[in-house]
């Protein structure tokens, strides 16, 4: 009864197989991890996701991905002052590690290329399944990134900051952060650069028993750009994430967010700002496993629709059987301030355990309109008054952040934002 | 926190083991050769005396069925169907025109009388012809009396009989079933037969319009408010058959009508395969109203057996000012996909869906809505309440969407979802779209977040909060259950009475 052919390849997808041949010469690894390349690049040969494809819904990656630029080796991306002053900063440019990593009392860091070499990075590299997109793409090409390991009770005052920069071509890249026992840290990761590069980044952490980590992913990519992003997390027992993401820019974003409950007494918060402006598609997809009793979770998500901007929200939590007493809450409340803009959210539960707390809300609306008037009959005019609504809506989750450094730096940003698309 | 004992004894009360409706009966039956094809679509539609552009609209389903692919996103999970192994039709030999009790089959009297439907009603069931003018009104008088509800009838694949008709045609309403339409009033049939669910809508639904034998067809006209409730009794009897009724409704300028549907099926280990389509249309300042208590046999306690139920309703809000509203109770079946969506394309028009699903032993549903928001100023309200228990999946997968050109859409989805016991599984899937910056969403599946008002009201006459929210939310969806009649309201009180303690997301 099924009539139907394989479709045909779009050029995208015979752009990115083409390059796999071309670059295989190139790409470090040692026979484990070239197997694993192989493995990947066979998910691609069966087509990228499509709408069909449920976690891929919203963005249609074989329709929105129309172009694959080539690898450009004469790129030369410049490293950027980071948000925190301070901080120690490690910069991947143009999908290449420095080969000075720096120095930090309690922290290592490793290149990524060097873990592909001697094949130790290869356990890290599958992708979770056959709808993992962006799993396979970075699998098959990644030729770069650092490892980094933070030793057991280690607590750093500043933050370290991963940069990766791209000026074009393509770049596949790969953080991986270990977080020893008890220890503390802030990790910023920042995506960035001047070119039209299409890019693909995962970065995973674990984090080991009471350890607590912040993570903010700064994503201000030019509106030229595709960024394909993944972060995984394993949260150990009594150990607590704070991930912020903020997606400031880029032409066709994904970001998805994996996070696993490993250990009793786990917390995770996701704190996210999506700023759509522009003739863009930006994506956050979310997938919580509460996978053992007593973990804790909030999500909140909070979205501003301008221009013919398209913003997705997924999120979907897993509340695995033997997950008693779970506690998890999530909440995606979107701002669209533009006719033609949109945003979609599909906001999932899937619960297995019968004594839980779980819920979930999700709100999409305009300004509000006694708010409005309640600023412009104390003289605001609508322009000021409609950016205070627009600010207080997405501070209002930074300000939870609770260091007074990063918030500093985090609505630096916002403002940046809003000056050049308010 | 856990399900109340409270709650957890109700649910037992339906349990799978417990189902009633699970006898068959034996009666001399009229069928088709097993499998599909296009001759057996041709047999369809002889034995139903259509027009041959009926048969060709069958047929044009049928070929483009067969270029489609079996849906796979719904988070259930079956064997393969195999679609050559089934009865197409299936239908009580008939006697022509019985025109007093005696002389109906006595075995499809004893379906309905076990299935509890009072005698008078029985008899009308049957399909006694009265002669006697005065006596009709007799029987309508007494019906009255006791609510008077006009049925059709649904045996296996055909219509066996439809109440009424005389009186409602006085008031111009067409009651019939969807095969008498069709020879009857073809024109209207033509009209809108397809305009809300096309043929090429989904893989159930084409199969649908190429084998459909029977259903109901409602046409309320202008100005008219249907004097009476009109009702559906779907019986499944006959091994090995799958029953593909379409259902069409029309309410024109300023109608309206409420209609209800019941459905049973004997119980057997085969899976019985029910692919149904309906249609509502309403036009301007009509209203809609469409219930449903869905009680399939939903396979025993091992999971064996049970009813495959894949079902597309689709209400079309054409007029503006328009109104339908979907109200359902989901016991039954094994499987259960089904998505009664409305199209709010007039301006100012509404949409609801009010639905309590219940499920036991190894049932699976996947059900839930679909607003489309097409018109200005349209809302849509939805509320739903799953509850799982044994090793049963219960999904509610709803979808809000805003077409650009629909100013001012506003939406409310509550959906709560209560686990008893921990092999069983809630999920929610709500999907959200704007892409209008007027539109206006909510979405909620906690419990504390009904009105704060109408909170604070009960509670401050001393009543605690959950009872206050459990008040609230019942009373709500108690005033629309309520108005289903009697026979189908049992169920669906049972189920009321469960309480929100508990309730997760």
């Amino acid at each position: 009864m099924n009539m139907h052919a394989q479709p045909q390849r779009t050029p995208a997808e015979t752009a990115l197989i083409d390059a796999f041949g071309d670059r295989l010469s190139l790409l470090p690894g040692d026979g484990a991890v070239m197997l694993k390349r192989d493995d990947a690049i066979e998910t691609i040969k069966h087509g990228l996701p499509t709408r069909r494809v449920e976690s891929w819904h919203y963005t249609d990656l074989r329709r929105l991905l129309n172009t694959v630029p080539d690898f450009d080796p004469a790129a030369m991306a410049k490293a950027i002052a980071p948000i925190v002053d301070g901080s120690t900063v490690v910069s991947i440019l143009n999908g290449k590690s420095d080969a000075k990593v720096p120095v930090l009392e309690g922290v290592s860091f490793q290149r990524l290329s060097e873990k592909l070499v001697d094949g130790s990075a290869a356990p890290g590299l599958d992708p979770y399944g056959s709808d993992d997109a962006i799993g396979a793409l970075n699998t098959a090409f990644v030729a770069d990134g650092y490892f980094v390991d933070i030793a057991d009770g280690v607590e750093l005052e500043k933050p370290v900051e991963l940069q990766n920069l791209q000026a074009g071509g393509q770049t596949h890249v790969r953080l991986t952060v270990r977080v020893g026992a008890g220890a503390k840290a802030v990790i910023v990761e920042r995506q960035t650069g001047d070119g039209a590069a299409l890019g693909s980044s995962v970065s995973q952490i674990v984090l080991d028993e009471g350890a607590e980590v912040t993570w903010l992913i700064v994503q201000e990519q030019p509106e030229t750009a595709t960024h394909l992003a993944q972060f995984k997390a394993h949260i150990g027992k009594n150990a607590k994430l704070t991930l912020f993401v903020m997606n400031a820019g880029g032409k066709l974003v994904r970001q998805e967010i994996m996070v696993r409950t490993t250990g009793e007494g786990a917390d995770f918060k996701l704190r996210g700002i999506n700023l759509l402006a522009g003739d863009t598609h930006t994506d956050v997809t979310m997938v919580l496993d509460h996978a053992v009793p007593h973990t804790t979770s909030t999500e909140i998500v909070r979205n501003v629709v301008t221009g013919k901007a398209r913003g997705v929200f997924q999120g979907r939590i897993n509340v695995h059987q033997y997950a008693q007493k779970t506690n998890a809450k999530m909440a995606c409340n979107t701002l669209l301030l533009s006719d033609d803009g949109e945003f979609s959210t599909k906001p999932e539960l899937e619960i297995f355990a019968d004594d839980v707390i779980c819920g979930h809300g999700a709100t999409v609306t305009e300004i509000d309109h006694n708010h409005l008037f309640y600023l412009m009959a104390r003289g605001v005019d609508e322009k000021s008054a409609r950016g205070l609504l627009v600010k207080a809506f997405v501070a209002e989750v930074i300000e939870e952040l609770d260091d007074e450094a990063i918030v500093e730096a985090l609505e630096a940003r916002l403002d940046g934002w809003f000056a050049a698309h308010g | 926190m856990p399900a109340v004992q409270d709650t957890i004894d109700r649910v037992r009360k339906i349990d799978v083991d417990q189902y009633k409706y699970g006898f068959q009966t034996e009666i001399a039956m009229d069928k088709a050769p097993k499998g599909l094809s296009e001759d057996i679509i041709r047999f369809i539609s002889a034995k139903k005396d259509e027009p041959s552009w009926m048969l060709e609209w069958r047929l044009e389903a049928y070929r483009r069925w067969l270029t489609l692919d079996e849906p796979t996103w719904a988070r259930v999970h079956y064997p393969k169907i195999d679609f050559q192994d089934i009865y197409f039709y299936a239908a009580p030999k008939s006697t022509p025109g019985p025109t007093s009790l005696s002389d109906v089959d006595p075995e499809l009297l004893k379906v309905y009388e076990k299935l509890g439907i009072p005698l008078r009603e029985q008899e009308i069931l049957a399909g006694v012809q009265k002669t006697d003018a005065s006596e009709l009104e007799e029987v309508s008088d007494n019906v009255y009396k006791s609510g008077r509800v006009a049925v059709d009838a649904v045996f296996d694949s055909v219509s066996v009989v439809t109440t009424f008709k005389k009186e409602l045609a006085q008031a111009g309403v067409i009651f019939c079933s969807i095969s008498e339409a069709i020879r009857e009033h073809p024109e209207l049939v033509k009209k809108y037969l397809g305009s809300v669910v096309p043929t090429s809508d989904n893989y159930y639904a084409t199969l649908n319009s190429a084998v459909f034998t029977d259903g109901s067809f409602v046409f309320v006209p202008k100005g008219v408010r249907c004097p009476m409730e009109l009702s559906t009794y779907f019986r499944m009897n006959e091994k090995n058959t799958g029953q593909f009724e379409r259902t069409l409704i029309i309410a024109e300028e300023g109608a309206y009508v409420s209609y209800l549907e019941g459905c049973t099926a004997p119980q057997r280990d085969e899976n019985q395969l029910h692919a149904a389509v309906v249609e509502l249309v309403a036009l301007d300042d009509a209203e809609i109203k469409y219930s449903t208590v869905q009680n399939w046999y939903p396979g025993d306690a091992e999971g064996k057996g049970g009813i495959y139920n894949f079902v597309t309703k689709r209400g079309d809000c054409r007029g503006d000012r328009s109104k339908i509203s979907w109200t359902q109770v989901e016991t039954g079946s094994a499987i259960t996909w089904k998505y009664p969506s409305c199209i709010l394309r007039g301006d100012d028009s509404q949409g609801e869906f009010y639905s309590i699903a219940v499920s036991n032993g190894y049932q699976q549903v996947d059900s839930g809505t679909k607003m489309i928001h097409l018109g200005k100023n349209t809302s849509s309200r939805i509320i739903s309440k799953g509850i799982a228990a044994g090793f049963s999946q219960n999904t509610y997968r709803g979808q809000v969407s805003a077409h650009r050109k629909a100013t001012n859409a506003r939406n409310f989805t509550n959906c709560d979802s209560l686990l008893i016991g921990d092999q069983c599984g809630a999920h929610t899937v709500p999907y959200m779209e704007a892409k209008n910056s007027t539109a206006q969403f909510e979405h909620e599946a906690t419990t504390s977040k009904i009105s704060e008002d109408q909170k604070f009201y009960v509670m401050q006459r001393g009543i605690p909060e959950e009872e206050a929210i459990a008040l609230i939310v019942n009373g709500f969806v108690k005033d629309v259950i309520q108005q289903l009649p009697m026979e189908f309201a049992v169920e669906a009180q049972k189920l009321i009475g469960i309480s929100l303690e508990g309730s997760v997301g």
